[in-house]
């Protein structure tokens, strides 16, 4: 009776494998295979000779280290921006009694359900309008439309979970809103702000479409964009592209690996309740 | 509210003042750390909306005032077969895409949910192509569609197993172009379906399985019994969540295709950016993208239902 649940569980775990792996190998080849390789089809499925040759052009020949600073940048800024914003106003409609309160958890809701598609003509006009396109400033003011709304639904989960005798009993204790907030919350809730904080980084370091629109300047671009570039030159550069894929999923995935389990608990929280 | 009900028992005093303003200081509090978020969402989200609906009632072209011209942007939209085929591909790519995400996220589900060892870990690596840029995975997508083999795995795979006597340039034709998007829209999300299944499926009660196996039921009715329904809400939330987005996919179609070849698999968000950065009519390419939103509102009123439903 087990038998065939064993054997198709095996399989299908040996094809999920196979469909998620190939392309992230497929990826990594590629970056390791010299021009001439690719070009004349050698050897298809593994480098050989195996050569280091496009991280350096990408790293020495392309603007490739200044776009990873300005991705660098942006997902820092927008990641710091968006913590403090998210956490007080989580907090603010998990654990604070106000009129309208339900309101605002549903706001929070249906903002974080807008996808930045329907907002990129006029959000390009109104950052125009405040002097702040093409420059990196554009992304700091556009990101934390998408991430603020994300990380604020998310904490409000975390903060709604944390027991209310602890600040009740700070609160008791002469302890302010804010110093409550501050010295016991804030603390309890450390998974969550690492979890909301990890996700605003990567949604920032990801974006492609606001990063298109807002910034010209060649010199102000982020990798998403710069990675287009490539493509799109007089002469196909595959290998540093490749080189360049790989370089900018590492940390991504680093951090995905250090914090994995909370993010799948965030991710499916909102899904899944109820 | 009751309490004037209750016989012999007047009417509760109200609580002494200090209460009263302790709630005001707490309202006041909540105001004062909604702020931020209110200032943000006003000026970058709910103001830029309704400059948006603004543009589209104008002629706005590049380098030119607007001037209001009513409602016809829309009428030109309606009217417009190029527009007609954004809408069909707009639904073509979302519901092949979603369909796709929902039986093999299932299949991942179950896969995982049968593991006996190493879940947590497969679950994480099954989850890479989610955390993953867009960009990379619509890039490495079109090389692996390419029809030069020493760059296209499709092509090369097939060469090599002798399927093929010459390769196939997939992205040339509008059918096959449509479906490398697809794949790559499809690639990208499923992970999420699964990991979202297998949340879902985890929390049905182990005993109602006993009970069914008992009672002699085959490892099929029971998926259809109980795992399928114990799963109702989250499928329900999960494809709903993802019509939204797949909808107003721009990443994966610019960067694999362009809406290309010809208009074939241009959607919502890559005609708006055409018309609006490429033919600089920027009411025209606002007025497509609220072409979408009563497709949206619909989405987001069910969603909302339904999460918020769950945390009260």
């Amino acid at each position: 009776m087990r038998r065939p649940v064993a054997l198709l569980t095996g399989a299908g775990l040996v094809l999920f494998l196979l469909v998620i792996l190939v392309p992230f190998w497929w990826i990594a080849s590629m970056s390791f295979k010299t021009y001439e390789q690719i070009q004349f089809a050698v050897s298809i499925y593994v480098p050989k000779p195996f050569t280091w040759e496009n991280y350096v052009g990408l790293w020495t020949e392309t603007r490739f280290p200044l776009w990873l600073r300005n991705s660098l940048v942006t997902a820092l800024v927008v990641t710091a921006t968006t913590t403090v914003v998210a956490s007080l106003g989580g907090y603010a409609v998990a654990r604070l009694r106000f009129p309208g309160r339900e309101s605002v958890a549903s706001l929070i809701l249906i903002l974080y359900l807008v996808p930045p598609a329907l907002l990129f003509i006029p959000l390009y006009r109104v950052l125009a309008e405040l002097g702040a396109t093409n420059h990196l400033s554009a992304l700091f003011l556009a990101y934390p439309t998408f991430t603020v709304p994300f990380c604020t639904w998310l904490l409000i989960g975390f903060f709604k979970a944390l027991p209310d005798e602890l600040e009740e009993a700070a609160l008791i204790d002469g302890a302010s809103r804010a110093t409550a907030f501050l010295r016991v919350l804030l603390p309890l809730a450390a998974p969550g702000l690492v979890a909301s904080a990890i996700f605003a980084f990567t949604l920032s370091w990801n974006e492609f479409l606001y990063a298109l629109v807002f910034i010209q300047d060649e010199k102000s671009i982020t990798v998403p964009v710069g990675l287009n570039l490539l493509i799109y030159g007089d002469v196909f550069h595959w290998g540093q592209l490749m080189a360049a894929s790989v370089i900018t999923t590492i940390p991504v995935v680093a951090l995905y690996v250090f914090i994995h389990r909370w993010m799948v608990e965030g991710l499916v929280a909102g899904s899944v309740k109820g | 509210m009751a309490v004037g009900r209750t016989a012999g028992v007047p009417a509760v005093r109200r609580r002494a003042p200090s209460w009263g303003r302790a709630r005001r200081r707490e309202a006041g509090t909540a105001l004062l750390f909604l702020l931020p978020l209110f200032i943000l969402v006003v000026g970058l989200i709910i103001y830029p909306f309704y400059r948006a609906i603004w543009l589209s009632l104008t002629d706005k072209l590049v380098g030119y005032p607007e001037r209001f011209v009513g409602l016809r942007n829309y009428a030109y939209l309606i009217a417009d077969d190029t527009f007609h085929e954004v809408v069909k591909n707009s639904l073509v790519f979302t519901v092949a895409s979603v369909a796709l995400k929902v039986v093999t996220g299932l299949a991942m589900a179950l896969v995982l949910d049968n593991l006996v060892r190493g879940r947590n870990f497969f679950r994480g690596l099954f989850l890479l192509p989610w955390i993953t840029s867009t960009v990379i995975i619509a890039l490495t997508w079109r090389w692996m569609f390419d029809a030069f083999p020493g760059r296209g795995f499709f092509n090369s795979v097939l060469l090599d197993m002798g399927l093929l006597n010459r390769p196939i340039a997939f992205m040339a034709t509008p059918a096959g172009a449509m479906a490398a998007v697809v794949v790559a829209n499809w690639w990208r999300a499923f992970p999420f379906f699964g990991v979202s299944f297998l949340a879902g499926m985890q929390s049905i009660p182990r005993e109602l399985y006993e009970a069914a196996s008992v009672d002699g039921a085959s490892a099929g009715r029971r998926f259809w019994h109980i795992t399928l329904p114990g799963l109702k809400h989250v499928i329900i939330v999960t494809t709903l969540l993802s019509f939204i987005l797949t909808i107003n996919d721009f990443n994966i179609i610019y960067v694999m295709t362009r809406g290309g070849p010809g208009t074939a698999t241009q959607v919502f968000a890559t005609y708006s950016y055409e018309v609006a950065f490429n033919q600089l009519r920027w009411g025209r390419g606002v007025t497509i993208s609220i072409f979408a939103v009563p497709l949206l509102v619909i989405g987001i009123a069910l969603i909302s239902r339904y999460l918020l439903r769950g945390s009260r």
